[in-house]
Order: C-alpha cells, then structure tokens, then sequence
C-alpha cells in the first residue's frame, strides 16, 4: 500500500501563500506611508498588487506620445519580467523619464517566489528632466512635465532601498504565516483522510466477518432443521413400536416390562418435544414461520394449556388456577398461541417447589389488547439475567451441572411467535418471590409481509 | 522519494526526525536552527495545535545552490510523537529521503524506544520504502542523564539493520550537528546513487556537505576539529 504523495515538498506560488485582499491593503497603506507606488509580482510574472502614488499624471502624459508609450511599456518590461539576482538586495531599474524603480525578489525558503517593485520615485539628485524624456517628441511640454513630476516624491536613493527592504521584511512574515497556516489545514484535511481511509479499511473487514458469521449462522439452522427431521423419523418408529408394545400387540407383558415400556414411552416423548422445539427455533431463524390465523377463543387456549401442564404440575404438588377474566376473542394462530402459554406454563412448574402456585389468566387491556399472564411463585429470576432470557440457548444457570433441564428453547420461542403476531413478551419477577410472564397481543394484528397467513384474515366486522 | 526539478535545476530532500515523544525531536531542530546561518536556512516552523493536538510538527528549510547551478532544498521534519497521532506521522514520513531516530538513551525507556522503533520501520514499509537502504542515523540523546544505555545494551535496534549511532545531549546542543553531518553523509550517498549527483549534476560529497556545514556553527563539536579550515 502506497500513500498519495503529500503535498508538504510542493512549492506554492505567492498568491497562494498570501489573502490577496489583506495583502493589498498593507500595500496601499505602506505606499501611502511613503508616497510612492508599489508593485509584486508572483514568479511567473502575475501581478498581484500594483498601488499608484502620485505619478498618474506625469505617466499620463508621457503615455500620450508615441515614442513616450513605447518606452513606457519597456521599462515596465524591464521592471517586471528583466532577470535579478536570487539575493536578498535590490535592483535599480532606471527609467528614461527620470524616474527609478528599485525591484527585490520575494525569497522564501531558498526560493524567489516573485518581486516587490517600489517606485516610481524621483532620485534626489535629479536637477533637470532628462534628454531622453525631451526628446521623446517635438511638442513635448517640458515645463508641464516637470510640473506633474513634482507630484511624484523625490527620495535619496538609500532611503528607497531601505524603505524596499522593510517592506520585504513584512512580506516575508506574511508568507510565513500564510505557509503556516496552509499547512495546518491541508494536513488536518489529510490527518483526517488517512484515519477516514483506515476506518474504511477497518469497516470493510468487519462488514466481511460480518457476512461470515451470518452464512455460518445460515448453516447451523439449516442443519438443526435436516437434523431434526431425521431425529425424529426414527424417533416415531421407537415411540410407536413401545405404545403397541404396551397395547399387548407383540404378546403379553409382565408389569416390570410394562414399566420399562412406560419410561421409554415417556422420555421419547420429551425428545420428541425437545426435537420439535430446535425444529421450530431453527424455522424461526430461517425466517420461514407462517401463521395460521383464526379467531382464538382465550378462555378455551388457557384451559388447553392448563390441561396439558395439569398432570405434571400435580405430581409435584402445585395448585393450578385458570382465570379467564372477560378477555375478548382475538385473531391469531391457536396452534402456536398455545405453545407459548404451555411453554411459559411449563417453565412454571419446573421452576417453582413443590407447594406453590401457577396462575394462568387472561386480561384486556386499553388499545385493544390482550394480555396471556402466566404468574408462579418460583424461584424467580435476578434483574441481571432479563435483557438476554428471550435469546436462543440462554439459560440463566448456564453450568453443566444444573438443577433444572432443557434447551434453552422455549423462551426464544414465545418471543419469536409473540413478535409473528406483532405483540410481545415482558416478565416481572424477583428472586424468590416469583415470576410473572405477561404475552400482550393485539386483538387484530397488522401482519409483516413476511408472515403473510395462509387463510386470508377475516375482516374486522 | 527525493523530488528531482530538471527544468528548475533543483532537488528537494525529505529529513525527517523520528522518535518516542518527548525524546528531543524539536529539541534538535531548535539547536540547528540556532547554528546554521541564516543564508541557508529560512524560519523554524513549529505547528502545534494545543486544543486538539491531531497536528503536531516542525519544519526547518534548509537550502544552497551549488557551484553548477542545481539548488538543494532540504527539510526537515519531525513527526508528533504521541502516540495518538499515527497518521499525520505516516503523512509525514512519506517520501523520506532520510531519517533520524532520536533515541532517549536512558535503560528506563529502553522499551518504549524499541516500539517506536518497530513501529518506524512498519510505517516506512506503509509507505513503500525500503529501510535496508534508506539512510538511517540514531541519535542517542540525554546522554548526560545517568543511567543510560551503553554498547551491548542497545542491541534491540540492530536487530534488522545497524544503522550508525551518535551520542547527544540536544538541549545543551551536543552532538546535533554531528548526527545531521552523518545523515547527510548517508543521505548524499543515496542520492549520489539514485540521481548521479557526482557524475551528472557534478556535486561531490566534500562540496555537497560543506555548503551547507561551512554555514554552521561548528564550535564544541567533533567536526571543529576534524574539519579544519576549508
């Protein structure tokens, strides 16, 4: 990787490194200063400021001979372009009229950006006009000539060099400021492209782990969904073959194998389900979960998910209590509804000791609203734990040696299925106390396209 | 890279002074600017912007012209040294035609020496140059601070290349000038190298080094004495 090149060995040119407008303004006032004209000129010959003090008549009246104007454009040649030495003293440039100039160059770094010209001013020794301004035409005016060149100062010419050297002086503090300044800005333009440029870079990387994680993320639920499929084939098959086992089909069983049959029966049931649930998230994930909407009875969904935790709730000796208030019927899918209460029902029983309570009701609320409440007098949950307990595999007790069973599952799925219906899932609860998990669902929910039900919705009547 | 001007006859160089912060980068251009004449070296240019601090350099002209007309212009740098301003400091180090590495010799910063070390040479890589042949000097300074490194002791900076090392004490102004006459040496070898200084352009390395030392201040250094009149 190669940097462009900087721009800090570039020469500049003086009206680069000068505010031309602020500039021009000390020139005209150090002019006025000392009454007498002042130019610069940049290297290539540019003029920048050009300041006329007192010889607009006298020019004026030269530049209307012929011959005047001819000479007058060479010597301001001369003035400008003629070559001078790269050092820092001036040069005197005589004019035919009379007049001088004295030009010095603009030297900064080593390098003559350009040249200051001072003058026209009248050399203090000048008596009378010379010949070479007389003669310029037969009708020359010399007492009218002479009368306008009072008009332009008369210095010595030391003080003309000393004067050109001061303002150099000046210029030279100026152009230093203007370089100073310069570079600061490009460079802070340039300090904030190379971070910009890094930060780019470092976007870019990201951007592509990104997209690396999310295809890996792809893979992983494309293989829980194939791989529990193929669980469950055979799971059927095992469960199945014990439940006509159990029937008496294959022959008469003693009640130690009828035992046995029970158990493989039982847990094959609890893979099935657990498989069931990693092929759900796994669906969810993919995005492919479809929603079969109907109009739900409340009061009948609390009682079926009552009923299906009822069994194991009692074996551990819990109360169970099914309130239904005066919940409207509401539109959405029975089948996964139900899922979410019996998945927080059983979250219920399994995390709450024996001789406790589990309170399934149902409440309207305002904006037509209702909310499933799934309250217990568990365990509970500390404050730590809530912001991650609908994320897919969290378990709050997370060691492998843990009291309390499952995949991490049925959480993340109340949530996905709570948000499918445009509601959501909140829980209150306190460490020893207990929990309350609240499903809030709209009474008619404004679907994403996503989730487009397969039976179209029946308007609301 | 070294900019070369056939039109205008003149050759631009790039020094530029490198170190940890606060090991005497400003401290040495400070000193040169106080030694070197005026008529080859124009004003020390210090940015240090106090509210932000992302810009944070100096800059030293410093220019001849030699007898067959080419003028040098060289300037030297130094790169902030805090650590939080990395890019202006490969800003400034790109296209460097030579470097000096101030060191502070002290065993207390040994390890911080040693990563600005590493990370020089990982920038000039940045920027595309070679540090095998790039001319490199380190400078030593805060010699007479005690407990500073000596010989064997300073083996961690000659592991890739072994550059020549000068001792200083740059606030008092020691060994300034002679860490600049041995870049300069370096420097105008590559250059004689790259651009035929000697046999195109006709500047020798004694005419080379002497318009610019002929104008320094050479009182209490090495080169007093070696030199001689010339």
């Amino acid at each position: 990787m190669t940097l462009p090149p900087s721009f800090l060995q570039q020469r500049l040119p003086l009206g680069d490194l000068l505010d031309l407008r602020a500039f021009s303004d000390v020139c005209q006032s150090f002019a006025e200063l000392y009454r007498v004209g002042l130019k610069v000129f940049d290297e290539s010959g540019n003029k920048l400021v050009d300041v006329k003090v007192g010889n607009a008549d006298f020019c004026g009246y030269i530049w209307t001979k012929a011959s005047g104007r001819e000479q007058c454009v060479a010597t301001v040649g001369r003035v400008k372009a003629d070559a001078i030495p790269e050092a820092p003293s001036p040069t005197t440039v005589q004019c035919f009229s009379g007049c001088r100039y004295v030009v010095q160059p603009v030297l900064y770094e080593g390098d003559a950006l350009g040249r200051v010209v001072f003058g026209p001013f009248v050399p203090e020794e000048l008596d009378a006009l010379p010949a070479t301004l007389t003669s310029i035409s037969p009708d020359f005016d010399a007492a009218l000539a002479a009368g306008y060149m009072q008009k332009i100062r008369r210095v010595p010419q030391g003080t003309a060099e000393k004067i050109l050297k001061h303002f150099l002086d000046l210029v030279d503090v100026m152009v230093f400021t203007g370089h100073k300044n310069l570079i600061a800005a490009r460079l802070h333009i340039e300090a904030v492209q190379e971070s910009y440029r890094e930060l780019q870079e470092k976007n870019r990387q990201l951007e592509e782990s990104y997209a690396k994680l999310k295809e890996l993320d792809r893979l992983k639920s494309n293989f829980l969904a194939t791989m529990s499929h193929e669980l469950r084939t055979p799971l059927t098959s095992v469960i199945g073959y014990s439940e006509m086992m159990l029937e008496g089909l294959g022959g008469p069983l003693t009640a130690e194998q009828r035992e046995y049959l029970g158990i493989i029966m039982e847990k094959g049931e609890n893979l099935l389900q657990l498989i069931t649930s990693i092929l759900d998230i796994s669906k969810i994930e993919a995005g492919r979960v479809r929603l079969v909407l109907s109009e739900v009875d409340v009061a009948q969904l609390l009682k079926d998910a009552v009923a299906t935790v009822l069994p194991i709730a009692r074996k551990k000796g819990l109360k169970v209590t099914c309130d239904p208030g005066h919940a409207p019927r509401l539109q959405g899918d029975r089948e996964k509804l139900r899922q979410c209460l019996v998945n927080l029902a059983s979250n219920a029983v399994k995390f709450t000791p024996a001789g406790g309570t589990l309170t399934v009701s149902a409440e309207a609320l305002p904006g037509e609203r209702v909310a499933l409440k799934v309250t217990d007098t568990g365990i509970g949950i500390s404050e730590e734990h809530l912001p991650r307990l609908f994320d897919v595999f969290y378990q709050v007790d997370g060691s492998t040696t843990r009291e309390y069973g499952g995949a991490g599952l049925g959480l993340a799925i109340v949530k996905s299925f709570a948000d499918a219906h445009g509601g959501a899932v909140t829980v209150a609860s306190k460490p020893g106390v207990g929990s309350t998990f609240a499903l809030v669902l709209p009474v008619r929910p404004r679907l994403e396209p996503a989730l487009t039900p397969v039976t179209p919705a029946t308007p609301v009547g | 890279m070294v900019q070369l001007n056939n039109e205008a006859r003149e050759i631009a160089v790039k020094v530029v002074y490198y170190g940890p912060a606060l090991s005497g980068k400003t401290t040495n251009l400070q000193a040169l600017y106080q030694k070197i004449e005026p008529a080859v070296r124009g004003r020390l240019m210090t940015l240090d912007t106090k509210d932000d601090r992302t810009l944070f350099f100096d800059m030293l002209p410093v220019f001849f012209r030699t007898a067959t007309g080419l003028k040098v212009k060289l300037k030297l740098y130094t790169v902030p040294g805090q650590v939080i301003h990395e890019s202006t400091r490969r800003i400034v180090l790109q296209g460097t035609d030579a470097i000096a590495f101030v060191a502070d010799s002290r065993r207390s910063e040994a390890a911080s020496t040693l990563a600005y070390w590493n990370n020089m040479l990982k920038n000039l890589e940045a920027n595309g140059l070679d540090y095998k042949t790039l001319p490199i000097v380190i400078q030593l300074n805060k010699k007479d601070l005690p407990e500073t490194r000596q010989g064997d002791e300073l083996a961690d900076l000659r592991r890739l290349i072994q550059p020549p090392m000068v001792p200083a004490v740059a606030i008092r102004g020691d060994g300034v000038v002679e860490t600049l006459f041995e870049l300069l040496t370096l420097c105008y070898r590559s250059l004689d190298r790259n651009l035929g200084l000697d046999t195109r352009w006709k500047i020798g390395e004694r005419e080379f080094l002497s318009r610019i030392f002929d104008h320094v201040d050479k009182r209490g250094t090495a080169l007093a004495q070696e030199a001689g009149p010339r």
